[in-house]
């Protein structure tokens, strides 16, 4: 990741031709070959760019172009069109660069797996009595979020979402059911917990005899609104 | 079976037994009312297995039977016919209803399978039923309406010395009103927690009604608290879990207080919060030249007013959610309302105020209602 902080003026040219006149702006020229042209502005959005796969070459200016007072021509050329972003740099203010090595990547469900942390450790969330015997219990069709046991020491298995649908509730059904034939768990009552529950999903699950539970996330991670209570 | 019956009371009892059933069930049998001639009596019920409902009537009845069928339609139907008596016969299985000239066929839906309603006995106790109405108005309003809490979402009744308090809150404000209650048997501390979408039902279904009787039955494997009057009996299970102990929420005494017209406040409260954004609360300045209502917080509008208010001790400010406030003052029920003003030693959350019935300027009200709401943060 190269990041330049320059004086520069920018021409766009092949499906469409654009013209940036000379300003400071900030060029960021990313790993994949890609070069973005940034204002101090327009938050996530370039003033334009060149997305892969495409080849940045620096060339001299010539003399033309030496005396309108540019030191250095970015030449970025798209491997597949013949589209060109040019950009005439006039005087470089910051250069840095940085490895920034391999990205995870967006986790988008991070809040689910955080339910299960929290509801593990406030496993009396479940109810009074009850005991946390472990998170992710496999089963032959995959892993339950949470098996637990009630005060009388019946097994409760449960199923975290985000949002409770229908499907959530069939997937804790198929849980159940091959929970139930395992003499040394059954009998298996099942706990369906969300931070919000459709209405077609909580009549589906206490048709099936599937206690509903409704999660407070800010409060589990201990979040206050602001706004004051009286207990 | 074969009936004739008054079309008004027909009517009127349908209504009342299709009142509770559930929009939508996973057993179609519960969306069915049950109609039990025997006798001289007509019974109708219905149940859902939280809720039921049952009442009887005079009818003249030709042949006994039972039937089951659809709790809406005939309540629809009941309540449209023409000013004539209403005669119903089952043909095969079918239901045929007569009045005057219309004619309808209903489906039946088998008798077996339909579960039989909770038998209630044990000691009970009376309530008047205009003060049971008035009272659950008043405090059911507090309920919370969040599942998240589903022990706050109830009105917990509690039975002491003669006296039956109903307490509600969602941890914003707690609402605490007692009625008469007479009993000779029921046992002192008894506590049930009902439903609140439930109880507001019941005080609407039995508002007119002299008296109520109330039997709670604790201890079994079902806990349920059945309602009954003017023929009418309503069960229904009760909440499990304890109630929060928010009675003790409440000061013992309260130097610092002002004195308002209930209506004025009222309406000086929704006109200024015309301007609030969603949520916000409004900043209520109390001095010896009146009360100060402002909504700040918004930038396009501000709006500003001053009423006539009854000042003791010193001046105060207080920041209150609009709708939190207009529920405790229309819940007063009197010319004059007192907001009482406690202290607190944590700078992050201000002494809740208490709102109670005031019949004059200096003559606080007669009955025993109370709300304690906790105000916002002041923000500037």
């Amino acid at each position: 990741m190269r990041l330049v902080i320059a004086r520069c003026s920018v021409d766009y040219a092949g499906r469409l031709s654009a013209h940036l006149p000379l300003a400071t702006r900030l060029l960021i020229h990313k790993n994949d070959g890609s070069l973005l042209v940034h204002s101090d502005g327009g938050s996530y959005k370039p003033l334009n760019w060149m997305s892969p796969p495409c080849t940045l070459t620096v060339e001299e200016p010539d003399d033309d172009q030496r005396e309108a007072g540019v030191v250095e021509l970015w030449r970025v050329t798209h491997a597949k069109t013949a589209d060109m972003l040019v950009v005439s740099v006039h005087e470089v203010l910051h250069e840095t660069a940085h490895d920034l090595g391999l990205d995870p990547g967006l986790q988008k469900d991070g809040v689910e797996a955080h339910l299960q942390k929290l509801l593990a450790e406030q496993i009396e969330l479940l109810g009074s009595g009850h005991a946390l015997v472990r998170r992710e219990y496999m089963t032959a069709i995959g892993p339950v979020d949470i098996l637990a046991r009630d005060a009388d020491g019946g097994s409760v298995a449960v199923e975290i979402k985000r949002r409770g649908g229908i499907d959530g509730v069939e997937q804790l059904t198929r849980y159940l059911e091959l929970m139930n034939r395992d003499p040394l768990l059954a009998p298996v009552a099942g706990v369906f917990a969300a931070q919000e529950i459709a209405p077609q999903a909580r009549t589906l699950a206490e048709d099936r005899g599937i206690r509903c539970l409704l999660l407070d996330y800010d409060a589990m991670r201990g979040l206050d609104d602001g706004i004051p209570r009286l207990f | 079976m074969k009936f004739q019956v008054n079309r008004d009371v027909f009517a009127d009892a349908v209504s009342f037994a299709v009142k509770l059933l559930p929009q939508r069930t996973t057993l179609p049998i519960l969306s069915g009312v049950l109609l039990r001639a025997e006798g001289d009596t007509l019974t109708l019920s219905s149940f859902d297995y939280e809720v039921s409902a049952q009442t009887a009537i005079t009818a003249d009845i030709e042949e006994d039977g039972t039937v089951l069928v659809s709790g809406r339609l005939l309540s629809e139907i009941a309540s449209r016919l023409p000013n004539a008596p209403v005669q119903f016969t089952t043909e095969d299985n079918k239901i045929a209803v007569r009045c005057g000239s219309a004619r309808f066929t209903l489906s039946s839906m088998p008798v077996e399978e339909y579960p039989s309603l909770p038998i209630v006995d044990g000691p009970a106790g009376i309530l008047p039923g205009d003060a049971f109405s008035d009272a659950v108005g008043q405090v059911s309003v507090a309920a919370s309406r969040d599942d998240v809490t589903p022990v706050i979402t109830g009105v917990q009744l509690e039975i002491a010395q003669n006296r039956l308090s109903l307490v509600a809150t969602d941890r914003y404000r707690v609402a605490v009103r007692e009625i008469d209650w007479e009993s000779s048997a029921v046992a002192e501390g008894v506590t049930a927690l009902v439903p609140a979408r439930t109880l507001a039902e019941l005080g609407k279904i039995f508002g007119h009604s002299a008296q109520i009787e109330v039997t709670i039955v604790t201890g079994g494997d079902r806990e349920l608290i059945a309602f009954s009057a003017d023929k009418k009996t309503v069960t229904s299970l009760l909440i499990k879990g304890n109630f929060p102990p928010v009675k003790r929420l409440f000061p013992e005494t309260v130097d610092n207080y002002a004195v308002m017209n209930t209506a004025e406040l009222i309406e000086a409260t929704r006109r200024v919060a015309l301007v609030l954004e969603r949520d916000a609360a409004l900043r209520y300045s109390f001095s010896v030249d009146g009360l100060t209502l402002e909504a700040i917080g918004s930038e396009n509008a501000q709006a500003s007013e001053t009423i006539d208010a009854h000042l003791v001790g010193g001046d105060t400010v207080v920041s209150l959610k609009p709708q939190f406030l207009i529920d405790g003052l229309a819940a007063v029920h009197s010319e004059f309302v007192r907001i009482s003003f406690t202290k607190t030693d944590n700078p992050n959350k201000p002494g809740p105020v208490l709102i109670t019935s005031q019949s004059s300027k200096d003559q606080p009200g007669a009955d025993n209602y109370r709300y304690l709401l906790q105000p916002n943060l002041l923000l500037r």
